[in-house]
Order: structure tokens, then C-alpha cells, then sequence
């Protein structure tokens, strides 16, 4: 591995991206297939934007948009890249859902994608390794330099219950009511490389840290950092990785515009200084944004007050419209702040259609019926 | 001898039947599979073959005949399961599947037929011989991937292929059936009506039964374990109405699967899987229909078994071939596929059945034909389909070697 990987390359301010975790499904009973690499052949024969890509397990894929600097045609080429794979998919007799979990699927049942790097996972960690059969949107935001970077990481913390909140859909696991909002981060947890980056400063701390684990062979590459935000020097970009899949692609670049609004406010207004603070919270406030979702509270490290997070999170949203303005994410913003006030949530959205159908067969079926645009429900 | 002990001969009851063929099944399959490393299924029909008519006679022609009820109901629950998985909108999406059905089931018939006839054997012999040729075995193909716990593009659409070659195979026998009559001098409203009631009427049954069964599943609510012995139950009785009214348990059966899952708009009834209890009707479904063969058939009909065999399965590959790329699966898929369609097993040896009960002299002439080569493919079909999905890369990893 070279020194270069480190080399923080600038991009535009407030530029944006977005990487989606989809579960692959059979059309019998809705379980998760196999069939990642007939889908990936199949989808490579017919032309689409962005790409597609494997993922751990032979039951996922994962989407990626190319660089966009407007929720408009995030939107638009999501859209698009979504009615490639759906169709693709219905060629092969399969479904795609979005959800950051499987409702019942069996995690011994599932078999490693057969690439290098994969079955290296496998081997080093065990079961865990299958039981990452769980579905993240990834969310990448430009920044002019790494020090930015480090900024930035550090002021998106105090807003991860936010992220964690408004995806939360993975209500279900294994064929189990959760109790949570979000289950999926319960198991990214458990990954000794998860959680979050050091307190440090600048870019140059950073490198030094990084320098250190690799040179005690903890790590080999970024990649092996599981945390909730990364610094990615190749693209020159901060990625949140909270979310989870939300059940749209309409959601999904709602959430890449908020990522990208609250960067620009960030960025160009610097509110605040990184504080240590917010980490000794950090952990609290994830876990009561995974369990209760948007009715969770938050304790805000910088004037030590316990909040609603529902409130919070529109309470920022306020302060941020200008910078969603200039940017034209002000209708992006508005939509999502209307679903936080009716306290809508993926995984209500989930638990309903299992209240009215009582079977996991049935929520999985609306579930990918509701992606691949099959129905109108939600956004 | 005082009266209360039994008397000699002893007269062997249906259950004691049913429990002998399981465990020589289960025992000979596990012996042939440590022996030989094929799938068990192989041993099962071994078994068969030891046991039966032409080997020790245990199983001697009555005792098959008496048995053969136990294949019915195994057959029944496996053609309704196929039926659950031929998918019209799949069929829609994806023409090329359904045109690739349809292309091998024609030359599959017609190039039999050619070569039967190269062969001297009589046009309406040669046809019904093709026709029943047109049918991939739904119970080996099915077991297999069930053991295997295959998944993917070959296991999903040698499934599909091989319910829609059984439909059309079951439909091309019977519609030969007013030929067979015409040969009987059958009187003419018989030569047209037979076949008429057995495809209407069956599949008429199939209908009322998954109407049945998706009113039950909606009144039931979503209960799997009601659901699975209220769907168990429907197919036992459909299998039973089929008998009663002389309609055909195969076709009755797997349009009860089609049209519950084709005609159920809201989902009602829930995924069937009859798991551990479906194996054990397999286990009695290989060893009788093993029993029913015999090897000396072979010897006698040797070469026209190997050349009905080798004929097949060059017409299937020229219609998977020709056809599959178009799908956009992965290269070697046709391949795969090919192979997976070669298995011949209960549903042809019931339809050589069907036509004996009608006209023994015919039957026994038709079998000839058909039955040795059933008994080649009875032993390399599960060792074909095995060979495919594990090499598709479909078998779960880490199996061990065979089922």
C-alpha cells in the first residue's frame, strides 16, 4: 500500500454521491437469492448510469451514483439506475428491496461473494462475516481538503442519531420483531474496527494515526475502518455510514440532500469547533436513535441539555434552509421535514405492513414491490 | 391352531407396506451412497430394482400395483409444489424462457419420433413413446435441488422448463389417447370425449381446488401451521377426486399449483414446503417406481433404450442450447441446463400405466419401448442434475459430496 492513498485529493464543495446496499430477492417467497453475479453479468450487457457492483454476500448489491451537486438529478439518475436493476432483476425471476435488514432471512444460509477480499473477511471474521448480510446507504460529501475532512467528520457526529433516524428500516431480523428502529447497526457493532475516528485535528494527525495501525498490521487500507464516518482520500470526500437503506430511492437522495446541506452549513459557516464532548456521548445517542428512532432523545454535548431528537432534527433543518436554498434543496428539505413532523419513519412504515398482512413472506414482497417502483406508497 | 392367532398365510396390510418400503429405502440409499458417492435417490430406486418384480420378488407385481397409491400422493405433492413455481409473469418478462420451453418439447417429439420410426416402430407407438420422451422428471429434478438446497438461474429454470415440458408432455399423451381408441375400434364418442374429460375435467379439478384453497388460506388468516395442514389436506383430497372421477392425478395436481399461485391476486395462502414430511413420500416414490422396472427389460430392449435415450437428450440440447443465451444468464448456463432435463422417472412410468389400464396389450408393448429407457435415466438422472447444479455453482457450499 502506498503513501498516496493518503493523499487527499480536493473536490468541488458540496458535491455529493451516494452508495446503496440492496437485498436481492427470490420471487417465491421472498426470501434472499443468490443470484448476485447473474444480475451483475446481466446488468453489465445493458448500458445504465453509475454502476453496480458486488457486495459481501451473494444476496446483495450495491448501487453507486456518479458525483451530483443537486438533489435534482441525484433523484433523477437514481431513478433511472433503479428501473435498470428492476428490470434486470425481472429477467431473472428476482426482486430488489431496500431496508437496511432482511425480515426473516436465515444468516447461515448465506454464501460469500467469491472474490478475494470477501473470502478474506470470511476468514478473519468467522460468522460475523455472514451476519453482515445487512443493507447501509453510504453517503459522500466533497470537501476542498483533508483538514476539512477532519473537520467535518467530527461535526457530523453530534448528527448521527439525525442520519440514524430518518433511515431507520430495519425493524426485523431473522424472522423477529427487533424492538429497535434500526437493528442493522447492532450488528456493525460488533466489528472490532467499528465505531468512530480518533479525536484528531488535522489531516497530518491523521496520517500519522493511520501510519501507526498499519504499521502493527491492524489495518492494511481505509477500508478496514468500519467506523459511522470516514474520511475516503481518494475522492476526496466524507462518508456517512449510518443509514440504513431506505425503502425509495427518493428517500435515499432526501438524505444525501440533507448530508449535503448540513456539509455546505458546516463548511462555509464553521458554528462550531470538534469537541471531545460529543463523544462521550456518542454511544448514548446512537443507541437511542436505533431504538426509538425519531422519538429517541439526544443529549447535545455542547450545552449538556437533553433534546428530542424529532425536535432536533427540525430545529436544524431551520437553521440550514438557507444553505438548501442556494444549493436547490430547499423542496428536498421541506419534504423530509414534513415526514419528521408527521414521524414517519421506513421502519413504521414496516412494522404497519406487518400488522395488517402477519407474515414476513408478505412485508418482504411489498417491500421490494415499493423499491422497484411496482407501487405507489411513500417517498 | 386356536383361532385368535393369525392365520398362514399372513396377509401383509397396507401401513406394514408403506413402513418396509421406507426403511429399505432410507437403509439402501444410505449403503449405494457411501458405496457408490451418488445421490441417494439412485439408491433408492436400487433398492427398487433389488426388491422388486425382476429381482427378489418381494415387491412382486401386486404388491408394486398395491404401492403404487403411495407414489400417487408422493408424485401429487411434488407436481403441486412444481406447479407453485411455474411463473406466468416470469414467462412474460422473460420470453425467451417460455419460448425455450416450448422449442425443446417440439423437437424433443418430433426427432423421437423420426428416429423411433428409423427404428420400425409403429407410427402410433413411436408418437405416444415421443410424447411421454417430452417430460423431464418433476420428482428428480425437484429432490435434487431440494437437497442440495440449490438456488440460482439453472436450478430456477431447469424447474420451470420441467414444469411446462410435463404439462405439455401429460397434454400431447392424452390427445394421443383418441389414436390408441381409434386403433381399439373404440366407438367414436369415446375416441373424442375420453381425452377431452381427462384434460378438462382435471384440470377443472385443479381449478376448484385452488379456488378452495385460497378461500381457506383467506379465511384462515396468515397461520403457517394451519395453512400448511389446510394445504396438505387439499392436495390429498384433489389426489383421492382425481381417482374417484378417473381423471389424471398429474395433470389435476399440477394445475392445483399453478392456478393457486397464478390466481391468488392477494397473497393469501403462504409458501407450502412440505420439508421432512415431503422426503419420506420420496423415499416410497423411488424405491416402487424402481420396483416396477425390471433389468432384464434392458437386455431385451437394449438398443432402442440407449438410442431413445442418447435421441432425447440431443433434442432437449438443441432447444436449451439454441434458445437460452437470449435470456442474458451467464454462459454455461445452457450447459447446465441441458443436463438437468435428462431425468426420466415416475410421471413417464405412470403414464405408461395409464394407457395399460385401458388396453394391456398396448401397454405392455409402449413399456417395452419406454420403460428401459426410464431405467437408465431412473439411475444417470440424479447423477446428471446433481453433476449441473453443483457445477453451476448452485448447491449450498460445504455440502458434502451428494445428497
Amino acid at each position: 500500500m502506498s503513501s498516496s492513498e493518503l493523499e487527499f485529493s480536493s473536490s468541488a464543495g458540496a458535491t455529493m454521491g451516494v452508495e446503496l446496499e440492496l437485498q436481492l430477492l427470490n420471487s417465491r417467497d421472498y426470501n434472499l437469492a443468490r443470484d448476485a453475479a447473474d444480475l451483475l453479468g446481466l446488468l453489465g450487457k445493458t448500458g445504465h448510469p453509475g454502476a453496480v457492483k458486488p457486495e459481501i454476500t451473494e444476496s446483495m448489491v450495491e448501487l453507486n451514483s456518479s458525483v451530483h451537486t443537486s438533489h435534482e438529478s441525484l433523484v433523477r439518475e437514481l431513478q433511472v439506475l433503479r428501473d435498470a436493476v428492476a428490470d434486470a432483476a425481472e429477467q431473472l425471476n428476482l426482486r430488489i428491496s431496500g431496508g437496511g435488514s432482511h425480515a426473516f432471512h436465515d444468516w447461515s444460509d448465506r454464501r460469500i461473494f467469491p472474490t478475494e477480499r470477501f473470502q478474506q473477511l470470511l476468514k478473519v471474521y468467522g460468522y460475523l462475516a455472514k451476519q453482515f448480510t445487512i443493507f447501509g446507504q453510504h453517503v459522500h460529501v466533497g470537501c476542498p481538503d483533508g483538514d476539512a475532512a477532519i473537520y467535518l467528520t467530527h461535526m457530523f457526529s453530534r448528527y448521527v442519531p439525525h442520519f440514524i433516524a430518518l433511515s431507520a428500516s430495519s425493524p426485523f431480523q431473522q424472522g423477529s420483531d427487533t424492538s429497535y428502529q434500526s437493528s442493522r447497526l447492532n450488528t456493525v457493532s460488533a466489528f472490532p474496527l467499528s465505531g468512530q475516528i480518533p479525536f484528531v485535528q488535522t489531516w497530518r494527525e491523521f496520517t500519522d494515526y493511520f501510519e501507526r495501525m498499519r504499521s502493527l498490521g491492524i489495518v492494511e487500507s481505509m477500508k478496514d475502518f468500519y467506523w459511522d464516518i470516514r474520511p475516503k482520500p481518494e475522492y476526496g470526500t466524507v462518508e456517512v455510514r449510518v443509514f440504513d437503506t431506505p425503502l425509495t430511492v427518493e428517500r435515499a437522495a432526501l438524505l444525501g440532500a440533507y448530508v449535503q446541506t448540513l456539509a455546505r452549513y458546516m463548511l462555509t459557516e464553521r458554528p462550531r469547533t470538534p469537541s471531545r464532548d460529543v463523544y462521550e456521548f456518542y454511544r448514548y445517542n446512537r443507541f437511542q436513535a436505533c431504538r426509538y428512532g425519531l422519538e429517541g432523545s439526544l443529549i447535545d454535548a455542547y450545552t449538556e441539555r437533553r433534546l428530542s431528537l424529532q425536535e432536533d432534527i427540525l430545529a436544524t433543518l431551520q437553521i440550514i434552509a438557507p444553505h438548501a436554498t442556494a444549493i436547490g434543496a430547499e423542496a428536498a428539505l421541506q419534504e423530509l421535514a414534513a415526514g419528521v413532523e408527521e414521524g414517519y419513519s421506513d421502519a413504521g412504515w414496516l412494522r404497519q405492513v406487518y400488522g395488517e398482512r402477519k407474515s414476513f413472506n408478505d412485508v418482504a414482497r411489498l417491500q421490494s414491490e415499493l423499491w422497484m417502483g411496482r407501487t405507489k406508497v411513500h417517498a | 391352531m386356536p383361532s385368535f392367532l393369525p392365520q398362514y398365510p399372513l396377509e401383509p396390510n397396507p401401513l406394514l407396506l408403506f413402513g418396509f418400503l421406507l426403511l429399505a429405502g432410507v437403509i439402501g440409499g444410505e449403503v449405494v451412497q457411501r458405496v457408490l458417492a451418488v445421490p441417494r435417490i439412485v439408491g433408492y430406486v436400487v433398492i427398487g430394482l433389488l426388491l422388486g418384480a425382476g429381482g427378489l420378488n418381494v415387491l412382486d407385481a401386486r404388491l408394486t400395483r398395491e404401492a403404487w397409491i403411495f407414489v400417487e400422493l408422493a408424485l401429487g405433492l411434488l407436481l403441486f409444489e412444481l406447479g407453485r413455481r411455474l411463473d406466468f409473469t416470469w414467462l412474460k418478462r422473460d420470453a425467451w424462457l417460455a419460448a425455450t420451453g416450448v422449442l425443446e418439447s417440439a423437437l424433443t417429439f418430433w426427432l423421437l419420433f423420426f428416429v423411433l420410426t428409423l427404428f420400425d416402430v409403429s407410427p402410433l407407438y413411436a408418437a405416444v413413446a415421443s410424447a411421454i420422451g417430452i417430460a423431464t422428471s418433476p420428482a428428480v429434478v425437484m429432490v435434487v435441488a431440494q437437497e442440495l438446497r440449490a438456488e440460482g438461474q439453472v436450478t430456477e429454470r431447469a424447474l420451470n422448463l420441467t414444469a411446462m415440458n410435463s404439462v405439455i408432455s401429460f397434454v400431447v399423451v392424452t390427445m394421443l389417447l383418441a389414436g390408441v381408441h381409434h386403433e381399439y375400434r373404440a366407438d367414436w364418442g369415446t375416441v373424442v370425449l375420453h381425452p377431452l374429460y381427462l384434460l378438462l375435467g382435471s384440470a377443472l379439478l385443479g381449478l376448484l381446488a385452488s379456488v378452495l384453497v385460497v378461500g381457506f388460506a383467506r379465511w384462515l388468516g396468515k397461520s403457517g401451521r394451519e395453512h400448511f395442514v389446510m394445504t396438505l389436506s387439499m392436495i390429498v383430497v384433489t389426489i383421492g377426486a382425481a381417482r374417484l372421477f378417473e381423471l389424471s392425478v398429474v395433470l389435476a395436481l399440477l394445475s392445483f399449483g399453478v392456478l393457486s399461485r397464478n390466481l391468488d391476486r392477494r397473497h393469501d395462502l403462504m409458501p407450502f414446503d412440505p420439508g421432512r414430511l415431503g422426503q419420506m413420500f420420496v423415499v416410497v416414490l423411488f424405491v416402487v417406481s424402481g420396483a416396477s422396472l425390471r433389468v432384464e427389460d434392458l437386455v431385451a430392449g437394449g438398443t432402442l433404450a440407449v438410442v431413445f435415450v442418447l435421441t432425447r437428450f440431443v433434442a432437449k440440447s438443441l432447444g436449451v442450447m439454441s434458445f437460452t443465451r437470449f435470456s442474458g444468464v451467464r454462459p454455461g448456463t445452457a450447459g447446465m441446463l441441458c443436463l438437468a432435463l435428462t431425468p426420466m422417472s415416475a410421471l413417464a412410468i405412470s403414464m405408461v400405466r395409464g394407457t395399460t389400464e385401458l388396453y394391456p396389450e398396448f401397454g405392455t408393448k409402449l413399456g417395452a419401448i419406454v420403460l428401459s429407457a426410464v431405467l437408465i435415466l431412473e439411475l444417470l438422472g440424479p447423477i446428471a442434475v446433481d453433476f449441473a447444479l453443483r457445477r453451476a455453482g448452485e448447491a449450498v457450499a460445504g455440502q458434502k459430496p451428494s445428497v
